[in-house]
């Protein structure tokens, strides 16, 4: 909670700092700021409270989430004092709009009442359509904000409608009320109540980018600026899937049949959509859209198996996940400031020759978004597929673990592009800023890999 | 008075609220699918919105429950904000194309 | 010494690290010496807590090095399980490995990713040492990945040509396929045991009434897996496009040690599959169909390497034989003298490729024994041994397994698998002479530069020479000795499985049988081969015209040679061909890369959907809600 007010007020100071003109010393003072959050947060541990008449709940799983949240977010800051050297005309429009944009995450893996929720999605989702048109002048990113921002507020609409079914069922906003409602009418359950539900599935859907509402993806990824992409990319799927998972799991746990069958298959269009159409894309960032979206369809097992330990393949999946994406965009945006190539695959051949350091890091990231142990995207994937086998769904899990060897052909083409392909022999130098996060999230992968236990243990 | 115009209000029974709502909701729907406009289908999802506040309204009324209501001020101020940002949005691209028709927008694609 | 164990796969590890990090800073000697110091040391403490087995003072022990996962009810610890099976895997991986290193040393002295090779080559070592240490099946999964990147990485070391791009592709694509099923297996037995520990597995297992479902189908995944791996039909076409790989790699990773892992994983789940005999029957019959298939393909290669890659498909479908008759033990000790004698042929190919620059067709050589004196005993000796001559390595390993076969199925196994015997004899020393003897055929310039190689190079060969030569006396026959060395080693780890399976040893008279006929009839091959290629001359023709039959050799040559022409070499030949044709080209590879196609034509196709406008992609929205809205009303 204290998260929350303290980023609130850094945003706001962020704002002004700017109009004084200090921007030298913006970037120190956000991450010094974030790194504080952090430690005040992780004080929250253990400690349950609900705030507000319970607006708010910070369980374990919301400060854990919250900390995820913070420190992806502290890595594209750590990225970011690059990629905006150019153009300082907004910096502190930018930061204090990503700082706003964390605010939103927070909320939406610690609600206890679906205004929460609205408030967080919403205060995510305005931010991010400002941020993905933050670059004025450039079609793409103009197309990309216009295109994220009609389809993101026409799912908002379902999402509202949604919470005022249930509302108009239930009587209430809170989780617990919720649940109690189903629990009380589990028999006579209205159909407005189903439609909620399923309207509320619909919006959360979006923001996880589920097929068939996933179209945004892979054009708004293209289109925007690539740090925001990478911020999209990973602080989005964190707190959507967060939401996602508690709402269905404190309120709907007990009536899975009626959304389970409708999430079986979207899970399976998922993986199949996003595996399949990732193989053909030569532009990088397209290719990660995809592999988001065949990732989302992965993770939406846990939901479908709806169990406490889902909570846990979730956290570590989103984990892996973000910490390699955050590497692959790294590393793009490395070679990218040398030469301002395109996005396409082959700007990364022949890296090995030309930055040994990067192509060993991409090399671990693209090993773990393909699952291949000893990096943490295997371990993710294991724990998550083992949980979804034990609340009996094998026969998704014959279908994950097949695309997951889809996913193996695209993802080694960037590793064979890095290694194995002749390109510039230029030697590429590395801001130090962007070798360490390299070498942090190299460590992350390798060490959720090695050492899941740190965090399964924990929980 | 307030008794009074609940009182009014609950003379209509609720599946009314809900039909209307669910048609002005299948409007902006329509709106939006079958317009070209920016505007015109960034209206279209306001026309969704209200319906989805009206249906809270009446619900809130029938309950007897202030949260509803309270609901309804977030919806506002969430709708403004995206109407500042969606309009500032729109006023960037037509600065760019000199167009808002969003089938000129489809150069991100396959 | 055991409870130091843990050092074993920590050293290469080590290596690798040391040669990955330093990979600028090295000198070639200095990296050459750290790759072999650190399999040396490994070696070395191997061989201490396998003599100290041997004399009984130590006992199968799990090292637990820490807990690796724990959350729930999901308990998996990070530990090596020492014992009788996974030390004698080690001795082979480090000792051997150790050999290749030493070998490389001189064999790549001339390659510019000189360091870069060691360092993968390191790396390959610990990952299977990983794989075989392992206690538990998320450890030996980690292995079998990591080996299956090193092979990847190895067998497309020399990246500038596409082709080694393809076929390491390949190779990564057929095993993932296979590790599929093994990791499919991995989590039914974690459902059917609540855990994935060899012992409580096995523990749990034996609770199981024999052909259980769920036994059959948890041995049936990991089958998949260990067919990828050890490379069997329908999953062994990657093996032979492998050899583009450098020599060193083709002699330790794809016919030593990675390729073998799928008979480690089988025997070390022996539990499983004993109580499994249906299972247990696929096994058998795969490895006899890829056993017969890839000698016969093997017959009619010309490429020195490749002939050696589909022996290796081929012993490796011996083993499985073994396996699938219960004869555990004989597997491994097949897998012990495979390990020398495959290893000792490839380094010997490799000292040929070495000497002639580079040419591995075998047409093309001919006469080498004057120029590579040592090479020639060398690859003498391992030609012997795989052949099955007495009394060297592979007579009393493939014979074991003979024996074995001898009853079950009215001896069609035991039949085709001594006739696939007799196809090994042929290729091998069809290439032998081939090679080795009669006159040069190479260019001037060739024959100009041809030297015997340094001694790094032939060092291996001698050790691996003698190896193949005496490793046979790990197991001797009931009629010769008393005592099985490697079956009384081995016995804690199948005293289950051999309690169960009635498998009854061969009568005397059987075994008699088995040697005296195999002695003729390698003696016969010997002395047809000699006449057709060193008296003769005879090359393989470029393209497939059957010379006509001569006559010269001691008595009643001209009915031989029409016999093995009319009767065994034509059908052959056909045969080949079409296996090579049919089978391999178009069903197999046909079957595995319509999968590929598919996926890339998915790929191609439904981008497309993707068209950029918004409008479309609303739509699609909206008839997705309306399917979702309508399917939870209709039901």
């Amino acid at each position: 909670m204290k998260a929350i007010i303290i980023l609130s007020a850094l945003g706001l100071a962020t704002m002004f700092v700017g109009v004084y003109n200090f921007k030298k010393a913006l970037l120190p003072m956000i991450l010094l700021g974030l790194l504080a959050v952090i430690g005040i947060n992780t004080m929250e541990w253990n400690t349950n409270i609900h705030y507000y008449n319970d607006m708010l709940y910070f369980d374990n799983w919301a400060v854990s989430f919250t900390n995820l949240i913070l420190a992806v977010s502290i890595l594209v800051f750590l990225l970011s004092g690059q990629y905006f050297k150019k153009n300082t005309d907004h910096l502190e429009d930018n930061y204090s709009i990503i700082i706003f944009t964390i605010i939103g995450a927070i909320l939406m893996v610690s609600y206890s009442n679906l205004a929460m929720l609205f408030i967080g999605i919403e205060t995510l989702s305005i931010s991010l359509y400002i941020l993905a048109g933050s670059k004025k002048t450039s079609l793409a990113s103009n197309e990309a904000s216009l295109k994220y921002f009609l389809m993101g507020s026409f799912a908002t609409g379902f999402l509202l409608f949604g919470i005022v079914l249930l509302y108009g069922a239930s009587g209430t906003f809170h989780l617990h009320g919720i649940k109690d409602y189903v629990i009380e009418n589990h028999a006579s359950l209205p159909t407005i109540f189903y439609v909620g539900i399923l309207l509320m599935m619909v919006g959360l859907a979006f923001k996880i980018s589920i097929v068939p509402f996933h179209f945004w993806t892979a054009d708004v990824y293209e289109g925007s600026p690539t740090l925001i992409t990478a911020f999209m990319a990973t602080v989005v799927k964190i707190a959507g899937f967060a939401a996602f998972l508690r709402l269905f799991f404190t309120c709907f746990s007990s009536i899975t049949e009626h959304f389970v069958p409708i999430l079986c298959i979207l899970a399976v269009l998922t993986m199949f959509l996003g595996n399949i159409t990732a193989v053909y894309q030569n532009n990088f960032k397209r290719m990660l859209a995809f592999s988001s979206i065949s990732h989302a369809g992965y993770m939406l097992l846990a939901i479908i198996a709806l169990k406490e330990s889902s909570f846990i393949a979730i956290l570590l999946y989103t984990a892996a996940y973000s910490v390699a994406t955050i590497t692959a965009f790294a590393v793009l945006l490395m070679i990218k400031a040398a030469h301002q190539e395109n996005d396409s695959i082959d700007t990364f051949n022949g890296l090995a020759k030309r930055s040994p350091f990067m192509a060993f890091t991409l090399t671990i990231a693209m090993l773990s978004l393909a699952g291949i142990p000893i990096t943490g995207g295997f371990f993710a994937k294991y724990y998550l597929f083992a949980n979804t086998i034990s609340a009996g769904y094998t026969w998704l899990v014959v279908l994950a673990v097949f695309n997951s060897a889809i996913g193996v052909y695209y993802y080694f083409k960037v590793i064979i592009a890095a290694y194995f392909k002749e390109g510039s022999e230029e030697k590429l130098s590395i801001f130090p800023a962007y070798q360490l996060v390299l070498i942090i999230t190299a460590i992350a992968t390798l060490l959720l890999g090695i050492l899941p236990g740190l965090i399964t243990e924990m929980m | 008075m307030t008794d009074q115009i609940t009182h009014i209000a609950k003379t209509i029974p609720i599946e009314h609220y809900i039909y209307l709502s669910a048609i002005l909701f299948s409007i902006g729907v329509l709106g939006v699918l079958i317009r070209r406009n920016a505007i015109i289908i960034f209206m279209s999802i306001e026309l969704m919105l209200n319906a989805a506040t009206l249906l809270l309204t009446a619900f809130s009324t029938y309950r007897s429950d202030a949260a509803g209501q309270v609901f309804v001020f977030f919806i506002m101020v969430v709708a403004a904000a995206e109407v500042a940002v969606g309009l500032a949005i729109i006023v960037m691209i037509f600065r760019n194309i000199k167009s808002i028709d969003i089938n000129l927008l489809n150069k991100l694609k396959w | 010494m055991i409870q130091n164990a843990w050092l074993i796969p920590l050293l290469p590890l080590i290596g690798f690290l040391i040669l990955g990090l330093g990979n600028k800073f090295l000198t070639k000697s200095l990296s050459g010496i750290i790759a072999s110091g650190t399999v040396l040391g490994s070696f070395i403490i191997a061989v201490t807590i396998f003599l100290g087995f041997l004399s009984g003072e130590n006992k199968a022990t799990t090292i637990n090095l820490f807990d690796w996962i724990n959350s729930g009810t999901l308990h998996i610890s990070f530990s090596f399980l020492i014992d009788q099976l996974s030390m004698l895997m080690v001795l082979i991986i480090t000792g051997v490995g150790f050999l290749i290193h030493v070998y490389s040393i001189g064999y790549m002295s001339h390659d510019e990713g000189f360091t870069r090779f060691f360092a993968y080559l390191n790396l390959f070592v610990f990952s299977m040492l990983l794989l075989v240490l392992g206690s538990n099946y998320v450890i030996m999964f980690i292995g079998w990945e990591g080996v299956g990147l090193c092979s990847y990485l190895l067998i497309g070391f020399w990246f500038k040509n596409q082709d080694y791009n393809d076929a390491a592709k390949k190779a990564f694509i057929m095993n993932r396929i296979g590790d599929l099923g093994f990791l499919l297996g991995i989590f039914l037995i974690y459902m059917t045991f609540g855990s994935v520990n060899y012992a409580e597995v096995f523990e749990g297992a034996k609770g199981f009434a024999s052909g259980d479902s769920v036994l059959v189908v948890i041995t049936l995944l990991l089958f998949i897996g260990a067919m990828g791996k050890s490379a069997q039909i329908p999953l062994y076409t990657w093996l032979p496009d492998a050899m583009a790989g450098p020599t060193p790699v083709s002699a330790l990773i794809h016919a030593a040690t990675m390729v073998t892992a799928g008979i480690y994983m089988i025997a070390r789940s022996n539990v499983l599959y004993t109580l499994a005999p249906i299972t247990q029957t696929i096994v058998l019959f795969v490895g006899l169909f890829t056993a017969f298939v890839a000698a016969t393909i093997g017959l009619f290669q010309n490429d020195i390497k490749k002939v050696l890659a589909y022996s290796t498909v081929s012993q490796l479908g011996y083993m499985f034989v073994a396996l699938g008759v219960g004869g555990y033990s004989s597997a491994m000790f097949h897998l012990t003298t495979h390990a020398f004698f495959k290893a000792l042929l490839f380094l010997g190919a490799g000292s040929v490729i070495h000497a002639m620059s580079g040419e591995q067709d075998i047409r093309k050589m001919g006469g080498l024994k004057k120029y590579l004196p040592i090479t020639y005993i060398t690859f003498l000796l391992g030609t012997l041994a795989i052949s099955g001559v007495p009394p060297f390595a592979g007579f009393f390993s493939k014979d074991e397994i003979l024996a074995l076969t001898i009853g079950p199925f009215s001896n069609i196994i035991f039949i085709v698998l001594s006739f696939t015997s007799v196809l090994t004899a042929i290729y091998m020393f069809r290439v032998f002479f081939l090679t080795f003897h009669s006159t040069f055929r190479g260019t001037e310039e060739q024959k100009h530069h041809l030297h015997e190689s340094p001694a790094t190079i032939t060092i291996p060969l001698v050790i691996l020479a003698i190896l193949s030569t005496v490793g046979g006396f790990l197991g001797m026959p009931r009629i010769m000795s008393e005592h099985h060395f490697l079956s009384q080693y081995l016995a804690p780890i199948f005293e289950f499985s051999d309690l169960k399976s009635e498998a009854k040893a061969p009568s005397e008279f059987a075994e008699y049988t088995i040697i005296i006929v195999a002695v003729v009839v390698l003696a016969l091959i010997v002395l047809w081969a000699m006449n057709r290629y060193i008296k003769k001359a005879s090359v393989p023709p470029a393209d497939d015209k059957q010379t006509p039959a001569l006559r010269n050799l001691i008595y009643n040559k001209y009915y031989i040679d029409e016999l093995y022409d009319a009767i065994i070499v034509a059908p052959i030949n056909w045969f080949g061909k079409q296996f090579n044709n049919i089978i391999e080209i178009q069903m197999i590879d046909g079957f595995v890369n319509s999968i590929g196609k598919t996926v890339i034509w998915g790929g191609k196709t439904l981008r497309l959907v993707q068209t950029g406008a918004i409008g479309f992609y609303i739509f699609v929205m909206v008839a997705g809600i309306i399917a979702i809205l309508l399917y939870n009303f209709i039901r």
